[in-house]
């Protein structure tokens, strides 16, 4: 189709071409034929007009010769008269045109002059055969003034007889007298060129250059470089037969029409020439307006020609960039439309597995409540159904909190809590949770942690948590029991010194992922389908939400998988790390200054040393056995770490030997390693979960430095009921009303609750002080909420207004909703559904902290 | 709506402004031609005042296109000056000998000042104190220009006690040698007639025919090298012009071993005689010069500066003075601007002449022509193969062509009688034209 316009555009063009140069080729001819036509008619012209101008001249230099001659054959007439001629030339005087009169007495050769020298015909030459009037004119010569002159001769007549002959010598400055002062501007060269001698007898006034030639013709021609044979001949053969003669020569480079004009039958000729351009003055301006048109009309037709282009141009540019804009429109709607299809479809999907996923727990719920009616007689059966009840609520509950959660990030609602942590902490979190969870598919976890050289970082320490489990529940919940599991703490290479780079890796060999499944991993409402992992449920957002949370850290989420081979995820984050210069003091209070660690991993003996650093204390290692017990007998050691898993109990028996006075042994080891008990029985013994963190032994010493009795007295606390309490409670839902009273009693407390916030409020009014030992508030609730009267009554003008515990019990169960509740003056936080052992756990710590 | 009438009026406003502009532009146009009416009814434009004429009768050489004539250029640049400072047309009356038949044009000029042909006239020195001692030439002494001019030329022009010519240049003759030929036979330039026959002789036992190129006009300033380098470098100038002026010395003594040696040159073959009586000057020994075939011609200053004569050589040339007992000797005769005394436009011509020989234009006349300036105001460096002339001119050593103080013409006659020379009379036919000469003019 492309093909076709562009062949369909190539004759276009090729006839708009074509067009033009046919309008250039008319107008060149037009332009050339008037042009052609003008030039003939202005060169006629300027002849006509050239010939015109020397006619005139001519004309009146025949006119001035007649004169003489007529006055020659007057004073002829008078001489013959006279009684006397050679008294009557005498005479007569010599005037401006006459410059000598002669007689010469017939029979006689010599005469005389009115200068009143003696004169005789011998100098004068009229062999030429020239007249006037028909009277001889010799040939010009220089007179006695050093001026061209010629002579005319006539009979003197009496009676019809000849007396004698008169001789009249005229100059031809006489001549110039009668002549205009130049012609044509000046521009013309002229001179009188005597024919037979061609000698230059007379440059006029006004007329000709200095360099023009002013000798003879000769000289002429060699100055204006008219050297042409045939130029020459028919200028010879002109002034032979007397005739005019006009041609075109260029004088000095500019176009000249050059002349030789007969004066007199040709005894003398008008020489000279004038430049075109001083006749055609006039043609040349219209010349010049003709080519200032034509250019003109070029420049305007170029002028429209290069405005079309511009706007073509434009428009065509203007037309690329909507057709450009219309199909990135359309690109654009039909990407939208194709994400809002796959949207949709997830959506849908995901509301069908929802669906599916929230209506397969409620089922259970309602089927077993269905149940428990039924068999309310049978205690057995009521422990099964509310064991199963409460397993589908709490599936039912994780669903809803994943939602919740995606719906959160994706609305870019989520903020980092960010606060110092221990990265112990966390590990040791992740470990309680997620080992338990291997164990029971009898799935092997293996947890390691290298290169990091701070533990205390800052971040959000329930989110980085949320991330490890997230990542591990997946790798315990797509590998196949027996299994193995790693997750791995790798410090990378710091970019910043105040940032710890830290490389999370879980790896499993579980299922696996198809290439088409990792592409959309870590879309929200996705979930691996197969027929393995159908049989695993999940809400699919668990990826979704890791790799938002990431990322909100400035991190990065990469995975690797192979079908059947298993998984590796891979984050990496960069968090800030904290000094601690309390750390010296710790251990510079508690005596330790020398650790000896017994590991024969040379990964983890580095990781050991790396980690200690900080702390004033001098670790030395040790490979064997032996190595290690002569170290300790050389002194000096406090502490004393052993790899359980590498050496066991034979080494810690070994070691305890030889372990000096007041120094601990601590035995690294994986969670829940077997037989560590036994080697527990002596009193400075203890446990390090793996991998080794300088808190988790800060910790483990504190513990063993603290008093024996006071962890004993813990203990029980933990476990104990809320016997004898009574509490205020908001609560508008009569149902969550009904089960929060049922559940305190069961627990052997009383509750009195309120509808709303502001009865709560009046209700602690009118309280006695004592009367309640708590106020466990909902949040939401009409006529006034939770956080309005948890700050009415801590502005309460009474004692125990600020000190009594006010504990937020609230379906909003965001970290911002707990610090929304803090914030208005509430002690703790506790999420519903009621976890009632949490609850417990909260209330006491309420008022142990209160006491 | 009327904010919506408004956008209306706005969208309209640049087109509403561009037909006022065309508008606009139309009325002018329309104003403009209607302006071309005429008022005036006679067409005829006010013909200027009648023009001043200044007639100037001036030698011009044959005209060749394919060179520029530098001393005539300058001279233009000053008749330029003078029409542009008085408004003035300056006419160029001009003769020129065909051959050696025609009058000459000193003749020429003689009979045209006499007959007061023309107003301001370019003049010989015998022509100058031909006319001068007629009284055809006006006194220039009152000229604001005249102040300016060096002794010399008051000296070489003052006839009567009147200035009547003064010159553009100072005209100085000197021999052109072709360096390269004198130092290819291992020649030193000559200083003395000796030494310059020697010269010749070796030109000529090597092949070179005519070692001395000559013509009709020139010859004669060999003669006045010989016969005056002790009158004018003697330290007794005076005395001996006065006991020539009173005829107690006789030009035929200082005259004779001039002529002696040129006959010797004729003798000897140096010089072709009959050629020279009917050539011109430098057309026909100039080309065998510049070909490289005569080593030796004898011209003016400013021919070592014109194009048309030997201002461009394909040989190093130099430019000596003439042979005498006193080494190189330049001859300067001078020629010079004369006015009319009876002319027609006598005044405009003395004004004329008064600002071509002005400092201001004498100034651009040697820088043009790199001459010697009559004005003791203007000096220009020379040519290269003129400083040799130059060098001597500046010592002050040089003999005069012509001199408005003696009573017999020297440049004019002396020339005169050489052709007599050339033409086969003897030196003592020609020493004999000095006598009756030098008698003629003591009366």
């Amino acid at each position: 189709m492309k093909g076709k316009q562009n062949s369909r555009n190539k004759p276009k063009g090729f006839s708009l071409l074509f067009s033009i140069v046919l309008f250039f080729c008319i107008l060149g001819t037009v332009v050339y034929t008037v042009s052609r036509k003008i030039t003939r008619e202005m060169s006629s012209a300027a002849i006509q007009n050239l010939s015109e101008s020397l006619d005139l001249i001519q004309y009146t230099i025949e006119a001035i010769l007649r004169n003489e001659a007529e006055f020659l054959t007057l004073t002829a007439q008078e001489v013959a008269k006279a009684d006397d001629p050679e008294e009557y030339i005498l005479a007569c005087e010599r005037n401006q045109t006459m410059s000598k009169l002669s007689l010469i007495l017939s029979g006689e050769s010599v005469g005389l002059s009115n200068t009143g020298e003696v004169f005789t015909e011998e100098n004068l030459d009229f062999s030429a055969g020239g007249t006037i009037n028909g009277l001889p004119i010799s040939q010009s010569y220089l007179n006695y003034m050093g001026t061209w002159s010629y002579t005319v001769k006539c009979p003197v007549m009496r009676n019809d007889q000849e007396i004698g002959t008169l001789y009249a010598e005229y100059i031809y400055d006489a001549i110039d007298r009668s002549l205009p002062a130049g012609f044509y501007n000046k521009q013309a060269t002229l001179y009188i060129m005597d024919a037979e001698s061609q000698r230059f007898v007379l440059k006029p006034k006004g007329m000709g250059q200095r360099s023009a030639g002013h000798l003879n013709l000769a000289d002429f021609y060699r100055a204006n470089n008219i050297q042409d044979p045939d130029i020459q001949a028919e200028v010879a053969a002109c002034l032979e037969t007397g005739r005019d003669i006009l041609f075109y020569h260029d004088i000095r480079e500019v176009r000249a029409l050059n002349y030789m004009w007969s004066v007199n039958d040709g005894t003398i000729f008008l020489a000279g020439y004038v430049p075109v351009e001083a006749i055609q003055q006039e043609g040349e301006t219209v010349k010049q307006n003709i080519f200032f048109v034509v250019i003109s009309m070029l420049a305007a037709f170029f002028l429209s020609i290069v405005l079309y282009y511009l706007s073509w141009r434009q428009q065509d540019k203007l037309r690329r960039e909507r057709e450009a804009e219309r199909k990135l429109h359309s690109q654009q709607l039909a990407e939208a439309l194709r994400a809002a299809q796959i949207a949709s479809e997830s959506k849908t999907t995901f509301l069908s597995n929802m669906s599916h996923d929230i209506r397969t727990p409620m089922n259970a719920v309602l089927g077993f409540t269905t149940l428990l009616a039924k068999d309310a007689g049978n205690p057995a059966k009521v422990r099964e159904y509310t064991k199963k009840i409460t397993a589908s609520g709490q599936h039912l509950l994780s669903l809803i909190n994943d939602i919740l959660d995606v719906s959160k990030i994706e609305s870019g609602k989520v903020v980092l809590n960010l606060e110092r942590f221990a990265l112990n902490d966390v590990i040791s979190s992740v470990d309680a949770i997620i080992q338990p969870m291997a164990k029971a598919k009898g799935q092997t976890f293996h947890l390691e942690a290298t290169g990091i050289r701070h533990e205390y970082l800052v971040g959000d320490e329930t989110r980085i948590n949320q991330i490890l489990i997230n990542l591990l529940s997946n790798a315990v919940k797509y590998t196949p029991e027996g299994g193995h599991i790693w997750f791995r703490l790798i410090g990378l290479k710091q970019r910043s010194s105040q940032y710890e780079h830290i490389r999370i890796e879980v790896e499993d060999d579980g299922y696996g992922m198809t290439p088409e499944y990792l592409e959309t991993i870590f879309d929200a409402f996705t979930r691996a389908e197969n027929s393995t992992t159908n049989k695993v449920q999940g809400t699919g957002l668990g990826m979704a939400i890791t790799k938002s949370i990431v990322e909100l850290m400035g991190g990065t989420i990469e995975v690797f998988s192979e079908i059947n081979r298993g998984s590796l995820f891979r984050v990496e984050l960069e968090l800030r790390t904290l000094e601690e210069p309390a750390d010296l003091q710790f251990w510079r209070e508690r005596g330790i200054s020398r650790l000896l660690a017994l590991d024969a991993d040379p990964e983890s003996r580095e990781n050991i040393r790396e980690l200690m650093a900080d702390t004033g204390v001098q670790v030395d290692t040790a490979v064997t056995v032996e190595e290690a017990a002569d170290l300790l007998r050389a002194g000096g050691y406090h502490l004393v770490v052993v790899d359980w898993e590498a050496y066991g109990l034979p080494a810690v028996t070994a070691l305890r030997g030889t372990l000096p006075e007041g120094a601990v042994l601590l035995l690294l080891s994986e969670f829940d390693a077997d037989g560590v008990e036994e080697a527990l029985v002596d009193g400075r013994t203890g446990v390090l979960t793996k991998p080794f963190f300088v808190s988790a032994l800060r910790q483990e010493i504190e513990e063993m430095h603290a008093e024996p009795g006071s962890a004993q007295s813990a203990e029980p606390e933990e476990s104990g009921s809320l016997q004898g309490l009574r509490f205020l409670a908001a609560e508008d839902n009569a149902i969550n009303a009904e089960i929060l009273e049922e559940l305190l009693e069961l627990e052997g407390a009383s509750c009195e609750v309120m509808e709303n916030g502001r009865l709560a409020v009046e209700r602690f009014r009118r309280a006695e002080a004592g009367e309640f030992d708590a106020i466990l508030m909902d949040v939401q609730m009409p006529v006034m909420n939770g956080h309005e009267a948890a700050r009415a009554i801590r502005s309460m003008e009474r004692a125990d207004a600020g000190r009594i515990p006010i504990i937020a019990m609230t379906a909003n169960a965001f970290a911002e909703d707990e610090k929304a509740a803090l914030d208005a003056g509430m002690n703790a936080h506790v999420a519903k559904p009621l976890d009632m052992e949490l609850l417990k756990k909260v209330i006491k710590q309420c008022i142990r902290g209160r006491e | 709506m009327y904010q919506r009438k408004g956008i209306v009026m706005r969208k309209h406003a640049p087109a509403q402004r561009w037909t006022a502009a065309c508008l606009a532009a139309l009325a002018v146009l329309l104003a403009a031609c209607a302006n071309q009416g005429d008022d005036v009814k006679n067409l005829i434009p006010e013909r200027e005042r009648e023009e001043r004429v200044v007639n100037l009768f001036s030698p011009m050489e044959k005209t060749d296109p394919d060179a520029e004539n530098i001393a005539r250029t300058a001279s233009d640049l000053t008749v330029a000056m003078a029409e542009d400072a008085l408004g003035i047309n300056v006419a160029y009356k001009t003769y020129t000998a065909e051959n050696y038949q025609d009058k000459t044009y000193d003749e020429v000029a003689l009979d045209r000042a006499r007959s007061n042909m023309d107003d301001l006239y370019l003049l010989n020195p015998d022509t100058i104190l031909t006319l001068g001692a007629e009284g055809k030439l006006m006194d220039l002494s009152g000229l604001d220009s005249a102040k300016n001019l060096r002794e010399i030329i008051w000296t070489a022009n003052t006839v009567d006690g009147k200035l009547v010519a003064i010159p553009q240049e100072v005209v100085a003759y000197g021999l052109f040698v072709n360096k390269d030929l004198f130092d290819q036979y291992g020649l030193a330039l000559p200083e003395t007639p000796e030494e310059f026959l020697e010269c010749c002789r070796v030109f000529k036992e090597n092949g070179i025919e005519t070692p001395v190129g000559a013509n009709r006009w020139w010859l004669e300033t060999f003669v006045f090298a010989q016969a005056y380098a002790d009158l004018y470098n003697g330290g007794n100038t005076e005395a001996e012009i006065a006991a020539l002026n009173s005829g107690a010395a006789r030009y035929s003594d200082y005259m004779r071993p001039g002529f002696e040696f040129l006959q010797t040159l004729i003798d000897c073959g140096y010089i072709d005689a009959e050629k020279a009586a009917v050539s011109e000057a430098i057309e026909a020994e100039g080309p065998d010069f510049l070909a490289g075939k005569t080593p030796i011609v004898m011209a003016y200053w400013g021919a070592a500066n014109t194009e048309t004569a030997y201002g461009k050589t394909d040989f190093e040339m130099q430019v000596i003075g003439f042979p005498s007992s006193r080494g190189q000797m330049p001859v300067m005769p001078m020629t010079g601007l004369a006015v009319g005394a009876n002319a027609e436009h006598a005044e405009d011509a003395a004004k004329t002449l008064d600002v071509m020989v002005s400092d201001e234009a004498l100034q651009l006349y040697a820088e043009t022509n790199r001459v010697i300036s009559p004005s003791r105001n203007v000096s220009v460096d020379c040519v290269p193969a003129l400083r040799p002339l130059n060098d001597r001119i500046e010592e002050g050593v040089y003999v005069l062509g012509s001199n408005a103080g003696m009573k017999v013409e020297q440049w004019g006659n002396t020339c005169l009688i050489v052709r007599e020379l050339l033409n086969g009379a003897t030196v003592d036919a020609c020493m004999a034209s000095f006598d009756r000469l030098q008698d003629a003019a003591l009366g």
